[in-house]
């Protein structure tokens, strides 16, 4: 997964007690990384569902921060004030 | 039957279990309707200082940095103390740092002028081609907000403390001018003692009792760039905007500056203030168009009357205690906030005058405090 996180260091934190995404996201780096989760956050919330024993549709999918992909920052300069 | 139900998973309500914990004080149980860290613990910069302009922010600061070293030494939270760096581009800006530093030298604090060639030694990254002169201040520092809650959450719950997450209290048990536990799914949980520390929610919980208190929330945001070595070491400030930078332990720079909030505003997202961050943090850092904004996000400030914490009792009622207000410095203030309200819970005084200075009964007594300098 990105940020160099291994199955095994989120089944670890699962059994820590991190039992939602949003808190594995902020204590392993999962979904912070490049691909801001697009990636990695279904496999996590697979690996919560197996190991909770709770249907994947259940579980809640971390908030979604703009941008959606990284965005070169000098895009925004050309904001105009009123938006 | 708990000794203590905290309300609120933060890093204060987190900080004070971990506190209690370690001193051996009885049952704990602290309760967080979403997830820990999730109202604006998350969402802070993580920077530490005690270079303020009010005695009692400077006193309270002053401790929270010894107690953030012990944190560090004994937990190995990621904090450095890498500084403060306020950065002036206008003469005027200039006299405004002096007049700071003046106060801070009457509290001993060693903050001071520096020039080009130190800031190019501490801020490599640092544009200084426009700069006029520097504050800086050796004691101020930075922690990570996710390592220092998540190793105290950790250590609290090897020592015995209980955490009940995603579970809404919905109202403080208050019965006879005493509160006696909280009411969770309407079921009620007894405690000797109840500590709010719920930052900007603590407003409309404790209106469910009755209990008003001054707090209002106000939208601040930041926004984080992708990550690289290293740029600057100190938490950087742009004078003339009250902006700040900060590189964090992974190497992301997370930006802040004011834009036009409302008092009780929505938390939502403005292109208006990625234009203004953007463009205040272009002028020092002259690569920044040209690297990638990686996210960004809205969180209070939970902000009082006199921009100074609560902490204390919740006079008149009994075993009750509170802790937020703290206007923007919540995170830096955490370790002695969790010493100061451990004192009120177990001892029934504060540890310092000063803290006892920011109980919530001062707001009725006419007794508040002024902070000149609310940065970012």
């Amino acid at each position: 997964m990105c940020e160099r996180v291994t199955v095994e260091d989120v089944e670890r934190a699962i059994d820590m007690g991190f039992r939602d995404v949003e808190s594995l996201k902020r204590y392993l780096r999962i979904g912070m990384g490049p691909c801001q989760g697009r990636y990695c956050v279904p496999i996590v919330l697979g690996i919560l569902s197996r190991k909770l024993g709770v249907p994947v549709e259940k579980l809640s999918y971390v908030a979604i921060r703009p941008p959606l992909e990284p965005v070169p920052a000098r895009l925004f300069l050309r904001v105009k004030k009123d938006v | 039957m708990y000794d203590l139900i905290i309300v609120g998973g933060g890093i204060i309500g987190v900080s004070l279990a971990f506190k209690l914990a370690e001193q051996g004080f009885g049952k704990i149980l602290l309760v967080e309707r979403n997830y820990l860290g999730s109202g604006s613990t998350f969402r802070c910069a993580g920077g530490i200082r005690a270079s303020f302009t009010s005695r009692e922010h400077i006193v309270l600061m002053k401790r929270s940095i010894e107690l953030w070293g012990e944190l560090k030494e004994k937990l190995g939270v990621k904090y450095s103390r890498s500084g403060y760096l306020w950065l002036t581009h206008r003469e005027e800006d200039l006299e405004k740092i002096k007049g700071y530093m003046r106060i801070h030298h009457m509290f001993g604090l060693d903050t001071r002028l520096v020039g080009e060639d130190f800031v190019k030694e501490v801020a490599p990254y640092v544009d200084t081609s426009k700069m006029v002169g520097a504050l800086f201040d050796p004691l101020a520092g930075k922690a990570s907000p996710f390592d220092s809650l998540y190793k105290q959450f950790l250590a609290a719950k090897s020592l015995g403390v209980e955490f009940l997450v995603g579970k809404e209290v919905t109202r403080i048990d208050i019965e006879n001018g005493a509160a006696m536990g909280v009411l969770i799914d309407g079921e009620k949980i007894p405690a000797r003692n109840v500590a709010v520390t719920a930052g900007a929610c603590s407003v409309y919980l404790l209106e469910r009792n009755g209990i008003k208190i001054p707090l209002t929330p106000v939208p601040h945001h930041a926004a984080l760039t992708e990550d690289f070595g290293r740029l600057f070491d100190p938490l950087i400030i742009d004078v003339a905007s009250g902006a700040y930078a900060v590189q964090t332990f992974h190497g992301n720079v997370l930006m802040g500056v004011d834009v036009e909030e409302k008092p009780f505003g929505e938390l939502s997202v403005k292109l208006a203030f990625l234009e203004k961050v953007v463009s205040v943090w272009s002028k020092w850092l002259p690569w920044l168009p040209n690297v990638n904004i990686l996210r960004y996000w809205p969180g209070y400030y939970e902000m009082t009357p006199d921009h100074h914490p609560i902490i204390g009792p919740v006079t008149p009622i009994e075993n009750l205690y509170i802790a937020t207000g703290f206007s923007g410095h919540g995170f830096m203030m955490a370790p002695v906030v969790a010493e100061e309200m451990a004192s009120w819970i177990t001892s029934g005084r504060p540890r310092s005058q000063e803290a006892g200075n920011l109980v919530l009964s001062r707001f009725e007594e006419g007794k508040t405090v002024k902070e000149l300098a609310v940065i970012g």
